[in-house]
């Protein structure tokens, strides 16, 4: 009786352990999130970006963005909420407006057009995975994983 | 007359008391001297001071109070932790490349950890039972050997094997991680949530109630069944073998708890860092925090939370200091950088002959009264 209860505390703690990791992986994923205000072409029709956008996340000033600028902000989770301040012409009035959106979970890097996203035009639209370009001739790395390198250099008679 | 004596008495009393205070706690003396003269000479202010060890403290506290369990089931400084630094080391990998970042990356970490800590520390006590009375030097042994297996697993099964999808991880040839992986988005998550600053002096109080709470669960485990089975198992096998308690299992398990602890004690360290060397973090982590414990007051076979404390303050306090106190005195601050590292080794050579000399001593003095005892009997 006692060597069972032993074992269901033991199951126990390794089903909550995977509880917690799971749950860990799913709201601890971060994404890099790249703001663009350019201007977009979709299904024939183009779409100008205002004159400028204040981007704040968390209550924080994240990006600045003019006309064909890009800003970046990061977010922990698949719920990102940011608050836009949309200036649409020189010396006019801003407007703000909240926005939330869900991130697709298996990207890192998402670039989001936001004159797109103020268009109302669906997700595939604005939203898209931001491709790293990678350089043609990979760089080498040494690898110092030891400390009997000097058993290895032989002196030069 | 007898006033005199009694003077006499009292004054050779203080004299022995002084003498055996001195003589209990000279390490860490000697490090009040060095710090007390360095400081000064370094230049430092209070609050930059201060804040420095407020930080190093938040970073290497938990690393080292993950010593006080074999300490405490007699089984030395286990220089085997270099092992849960490791399987930490491979948690943080992962949670890196799955681009898990903050708290939860940490978490995630740590929980990663525990089965490789508990199958490497089930190991480690393995091979501890089979050298009893060795355990210092073949724990020491023995990280070297791991290091060697964690080096197969993370430059050669990296990739290939074990996937790992980042090329920022991997080595350029496709397998194998770079020699540093990045924790900038996990870099002092821990420290910051709840970060108090007073006068420029920073405090991250999350941190240190993660200390706090685990110096709690050490003083309350060693008032439950098996910690006292470890205190009576590190006092004497034999007596604690013939009271009934199962000697190498309780070892095994004070080995185990020291390396899972060590594992999250490593995240806790890297964390603060914000980057991890993958091949030489963990390699003299060990030593360092050893270093620390028996700068504290510490000995092979005596350790207390207090001990650990009051190494990291002194430890790093110097390791502040003499860089800076040596390029003003010698006008090359690499002289301090000698000093610290050589201090650091020299400490552990003078703990552990200190040790021996002490056992030595009261063997022979436990010979010459079993020696009396016998001739009284043959009167």
């Amino acid at each position: 009786m006692k060597s069972k209860r032993k074992w269901l505390f033991r199951a126990l703690t390794i089903c909550l352990l995977l509880a917690i990791a799971g749950t860990m992986f799913i709201i601890g994923r971060g994404h890099t999130i790249y703001l663009d205000n350019k201007t977009i072409d979709y299904e024939g029709q183009t779409y100008e970006g205002p004159y400028q956008i204040v981007v704040y996340v968390d209550d924080e000033q994240v990006a600045k963005l003019n006309k064909r600028d890009r800003g970046m902000a990061t977010c922990i989770g698949q719920g990102f909420n940011m608050v836009l301040e949309i200036t649409q012409e020189k010396g006019g009035e801003a407007a703000t407006m909240g926005v939330t959106m869900t991130l697709p979970y298996n990207m890192d890097g998402i670039i989001i057009n936001l004159p797109a996203l103020l268009a109302g035009l669906p997700q595939d639209a604005y939203l898209e995975q931001f491709v790293p370009a990678v350089p043609d001739v990979p760089e080498d790395e040494e690898i110092v994983t030891d400390e009997l390198e000097m058993l290895e250099a032989v002196p030069e008679v | 007359m007898s006033e005199m004596k009694n003077n006499n008495t009292l004054e050779n009393d203080f004299g022995s008391k002084f003498g055996a205070f001195f003589r209990n706690n000279s390490v860490p003396i000697m490090f009040v001297i060095i710090c007390a003269v360095c400081i000064p000479i370094s230049g430092f202010s209070p609050s930059y001071l201060l804040n420095e060890i407020m930080t190093r403290m938040g970073r290497n506290t938990f690393l080292i109070l993950c010593l006080l369990i074999p300490i405490m089931a007699g089984m030395g400084l286990n220089f085997g932790m270099t092992l849960g630094a490791m399987a930490g080391q491979i948690g943080l990998i992962f949670v890196a490349d799955w681009q898990i970042w903050g708290i939860p990356g940490v978490v995630l970490a740590m929980i990663i950890s525990i089965p490789i800590s508990v199958l490497l520390g089930l190991l480690c006590g393995k091979i501890l039972n089979m050298a009893k009375g060795r355990e210092m030097v073949t724990s020491y042994i023995i990280s070297y050997f791991i290091n060697g297996i964690y080096q197969l697993i993370v430059l050669y099964m990296m990739g290939p094997i074990i996937p790992i999808q980042h090329s920022a991880i991997k080595l350029p040839r496709g397998y194998g991680i770079r020699n540093t992986v990045s924790l900038l988005n996990m870099r002092q998550c821990l420290d910051n949530l709840i970060a108090v600053n007073i006068k420029g002096v920073k405090i991250p109080v999350l941190t240190f109630i993660i200390i706090g709470l685990l110096c709690l669960f050490i003083i309350w485990f060693r008032k439950t069944k098996l910690g006292q089975d470890m205190r009576a198992v590190g006092q004497d096998m034999q007596v604690a073998r013939d009271a009934g308690i199962n000697v190498e299992r309780t070892r095994i398990i004070s080995i185990v708890m020291s390396t899972v602890l060590a594992g999250f004690g490593m995240i806790i360290y890297l964390q603060n860092m914000g980057n991890l060397s993958t091949y030489s973090s963990h390699s003299q982590i060990g030593m360092f925090c050893i270093a620390a414990l028996l700068v504290g007051g510490a000995s092979v076979d005596r350790a207390s939370i207090g001990n650990v404390f009051l190494g990291v303050t002194l430890f790093h306090l110097m390791f502040i200091v003499a860089p800076a106190a040596g390029a003003k005195i010698t006008g090359d601050s690499m002289i301090g950088e000698y000093f610290r590292v050589f201090v650091s080794y020299g400490v552990i050579t003078v703990a552990l002959t200190m040790y021996e000399a002490k056992k030595r001593k009261i063997k022979s003095l436990m010979g010459r009264q079993l020696k009396l005892d016998q001739k009284e009997e043959a009167k």
